[in-house]
């Protein structure tokens, strides 16, 4: 019994439990602790932990084994479904019972996740890939198919788009079979370099576009959004942290370990001038600024972040596309940076959706007032999000930035910043419309989420503050995963990163940010720090005599003269070219019935079978 | 209404000034307030009437306001000056006392053209409010029918002047006699006339209230005031509180 068959026996124990005992009011900590038991078995490996059961497929043996980098993306994936699990434990999982949903279902559905997605992460070669792949795809969809008739609808879109990645995938699997004669990951690496380059190609092509579906790479993004939007509150957080970052893992998998980064420079499009890692880093920068800009549109705070999901991916593609030691470290660290500001934020606007009913951003304001942890939460999180000192995603930010300069590629670099201005701008509408403002009346009487939900979020508040302070506590399993990835590693300290061309040393940046801080608040206080609180009614609007039932500082249409600049820019190629496409396989799907119909069966029936035999005896 | 006419408004308060500041090291630092202050003034320009249009020229780059160290402000929280630039009437009076109670002190008033001084060519108007100082304590009137920037550049000096010397602290009149203008305010408005700021309240925490900062204004005041709920921070422990 080795730690990884521990592992996922847990894994598994805690979906039976949680299917089992879903309706009893404790299930939710007990879930939280069968995950935090997981977790502490994670900690405890050491190296490369393979587990016992194996079996042979075309006389090759299919085993799962977790290194370094599955544990670290294992890691995240634990600590997502530890706040998912604590946030439904008390008053939202009651609440969701008393509507009429199946508390257990959930629980089932997000210990099923972790469980696939840990099989995901353990896989040692191409059969057991796919296998984990699929289960990831169909969990997936489990826990996105339980929020009612839209989360039916986008959860279908989905499947429809996860089966079409997934058969991309067993064809490259196929093809990597057929021409290597190997499906383990070890011998792929040594052999798959050595490729020519036109099956090289092909290869490179189908597993990125079968992985980047899931990861919501352009121009397979449509889907994610309303999907995870759609999903049941804590499931939500759980996938937007975690779920669409298993399409990163496998190409970064097939990417950097298999064909190498080498091996990608002997694909040329252009010789010398764009490469096919060009293409993806620039493939990297539009899922960066185009799903931003899209979330700057939204009016849903749900559908914000889930835009804002797929484009922080694009971050964390670009970093491992550019392949530096800074680059890829920024790229891996921000899958766990957004991974952690992600789930806070997406908790937060779930507990205010417990309290008001709403995430629609033109009818909250003002919450502050009534809910300030949650208030503190998204404040965190936004100023994660948008990359910004003192919290984590600065650091990953500031890393892939680096190395987009250090290795010459300023255009890629002003798109990432682009890309960040969008995201600064979406998430000011998202904290301003949501918390500041005025209370609308309606409003008037609510109060801050129960403990059981600020809990998880106000734990992962304490994370992405600390883990942005003291980087070095994360980039430890960065450099552990580089390192099990084949690339190369980062120097890191526990400040952030030590380099002779300027590095990062984020416990001086925080010291003198709250040494600012700090000198401001000795000023105040020492002038005597009188202050005095107005009531939101005693505010100035030209003169006028406000009340409660005068609406003076609220939002409805934010960023008016913004979108009337770049309003024209939106044009929905993405969405019309999936209708086009839809619409084509509707008239094929159409024409094969119409043939069907028209002729007799039973003659096409014939005609089948005698091309079938015809193919087994010739 | 009827007996709001005998309630007597005191015209004249008691002469109290700051006493001199004891030491030499106090003095100098309060110069050297005083000079900054004087020196970065935000004003907030309520634009009552036609003086309004000799404001953009004094404010942009012929006559440059801001190498003064003056700039506009858009709300009275930041604002150190009010600017009342033209008549007033009745109803944009009640804007600008608002206005003028939400602004921090210290923090001075300026009336431009005079209108604001006497009523101007409004003098017989039953609807404008005619001295603008019974309701407010003006710091500085700006004469004319309208000033020319070069006036209004001329006055602002002056109460830079005033401020660096100490002479600008109307805004502390207002303080110790509250219950003077309020009472010149409800002759205007009626008793039921109120603003959600709290004057007596600030009056305390400036330690400016005297024994003419409440009378029997204040008290006809206090007997209509509605006043606005606290709008207090809560957490989920708390019970919820019925309306």
């Amino acid at each position: 019994m080795t730690l990884l068959d521990l592992l996922l026996l847990l894994s598994l124990a805690t979906g039976a439990l949680a299917w089992l005992l879903g309706r009893w009011s404790g299930a939710g900590v007990l879930a939280a602790l069968l995950y935090a038991g997981q977790l502490a078995l994670l900690g405890a490996m050491d190296g490369s932990a393979a587990a016992s059961p194996t079996f042979q497929v075309l006389g090759q043996t299919i085993a799962w084994s977790l290194d370094p980098f599955g544990r670290f993306f294992a890691l995240i994936t634990l600590g997502a479904a530890i706040a998912s699990a604590w946030f439904m434990a008390g008053e939202w999982g009651r609440r969701y019972t008393q509507a009429g949903h199946s508390l257990r279902a959930l629980h089932g559905a997000l210990a099923i996740n972790v469980l696939a997605m840990l099989l995901l992460l353990a896989s040692t070669d191409l059969v057991s890939l796919f296998i984990g792949w699929e289960l990831v795809s169909w969990a997936g969809f489990l826990l996105m198919a339980q929020g009612g008739a839209a989360a039916v609808r986008a959860a279908l879109r989905y499947v429809t788009y996860a089966m079409g990645g997934a058969m991309a995938v067993l064809g490259g699997t196929v093809l990597a079979y057929a021409w290597t004669g190997t499906l383990d990951l070890g011998l792929l690496a040594e052999r798959l370099p050595a490729l020519e380059p036109g099956r090289l190609w092909l290869l490179v092509a189908l597993f990125t576009g079968g992985f980047g579906v899931k990861m919501g790479l352009l121009p397979f993004h449509l889907w994610q959004a309303p999907a995870y939007a759609e999903a049941p509150g804590p499931g939500t957080a759980f996938l937007g942290a975690i779920s669409s970052r298993m399409g990163l893992f496998a190409i970064a998998l097939v990417l950097a370990r298999l064909v190498t980064l080498e091996g990608l420079d002997g694909l040329q499009i252009l010789p010398g001038q764009f490469g096919v890692r060009d293409l993806l880093a620039w493939v990297a920068a539009f899922t960066i600024v185009l799903p931003t800009f899209t979330a700057l549109k939204q009016n849903d705070a749900r559908y914000l972040l889930a835009w804002h999901g797929i484009g922080q991916g694009g971050y964390m593609l670009m970093g491992l596309v550019v392949g530096d030691a800074m680059g890829s470290a920024g790229g891996l660290m921000h899958v766990f940076n957004h991974a952690t500001y992600q789930a806070a934020l997406f908790l937060s606007v779930y507990a205010v959706i417990h309290r008001t009913g709403t995430a629609d951003l033109n009818r909250l304001g003002g919450l502050v007032v009534r809910m300030p942890l949650s208030f503190l939460t998204m404040l965190v999180g936004i100023i994660g999000l948008a990359g910004l000192p003192p919290m984590n995603g600065f650091v990953s930010k500031w890393l892939i930035y680096r190395s987009l300069m250090t290795e010459g590629m300023p255009l890629l670099f002003v798109a990432s910043v682009i890309g960040t201005l969008g995201t600064i701008l979406s998430v000011y509408k998202l904290i301003h419309n949501t918390f500041l403002g005025q209370l609308r009346s309606e409003h008037e009487h609510i109060r801050e989420a129960p403990w059981s939900m600020t809990g998880p979020m106000l734990a992962l508040c304490a994370i992405v503050f600390v883990t942005g302070t003291a980087p070095g506590l994360v980039l430890g399993w960065v450099a552990d995963a580089q390192a099990a990835l084949g690339l190369p590693v980062l120097r890191y300290t526990l400040g952030g990163v030590a380099s002779a061309k300027g590095g990062l040393d984020m416990l001086w940046i925080v010291g003198v940010l709250f040494g600012g801080f700090g000198v401001g608040a000795l000023l105040f206080y020492g002038g005597g720090g009188r202050s005095r609180r107005v009531h939101q009614l005693d505010n100035y609007a030209g003169g006028h005599f406000l009340s409660a039932d005068v609406r003076y500082q609220y939002s409805d249409n934010f960023y008016a003269g913004l979108m009337h600049r770049i309003g024209p820019l939106y044009r929905n190629a993405f969405t019309w070219l999936e209708s086009a496409l839809v619409s084509a396989v509707d008239l094929a799907a159409l024409a094969m019935q119409g043939v069907y119909r028209q002729q007799a069966p039973a003659f096409l029936l014939l005609m089948t079978a005698v091309a079938g035999l015809a193919w087994v005896v010739l | 209404m009827s007996d709001l006419k005998q309630i007597p408004i005191h015209a004249e308060g008691d002469a109290g000034g700051d006493p001199k500041s004891e030491g030499l090291f106090t003095r100098v630092f309060d110069e050297l307030k005083a000079f900054c202050r004087s020196r970065s003034l935000f004003m907030l320009h309520y634009c009552t009437g036609c003086g309004a249009i000799e404001l953009p020229p004094a404010m942009t780059s012929r006559f440059d306001m801001e190498r003064l160290g003056i700039q506009p402000m858009v709300t009275p929280r930041q604002a150190d000056i009010l600017l009342v630039t033209g008549y007033v009437s009745i109803k944009t009076l009640k804007r600008i006392i608002l206005t003028y109670e939400q602004m921090g002190g210290p923090k001075y008033v300026i009336g431009i053209c005079s209108c604001t001084v006497n009523g101007g060519m409004y003098w017989q108007s039953y609807a404008t409010a005619k001295v603008l100082n019974e309701y407010l304590p003006v710091d500085l009137y700006i004469a004319g029918c309208m000033p020319r920037p070069e006036a209004v550049i001329t006055g602002m000096r002056q109460l830079m002047e005033n401020i660096r010397t100490g002479k600008a602290d109307n805004w502390k009149d207002y303080y110790r006699r509250y219950d003077h203008y309020l009472g010149n305010q409800q002759q205007l408005f009626g008793e039921r006339w109120q603003t959600p700021t709290d004057v007596i309240g600030e009056a305390d925490h400036y330690g400016l209230a005297g024994p003419e900062t409440t009378g029997p204004h204040t008290a006809l005041l206090q007997q209509h005031q509605v006043p606005l709920q606290p709008l207090e921070m809560r957490l989920g422990s708390r019970q919820e509180r019925k309306p």
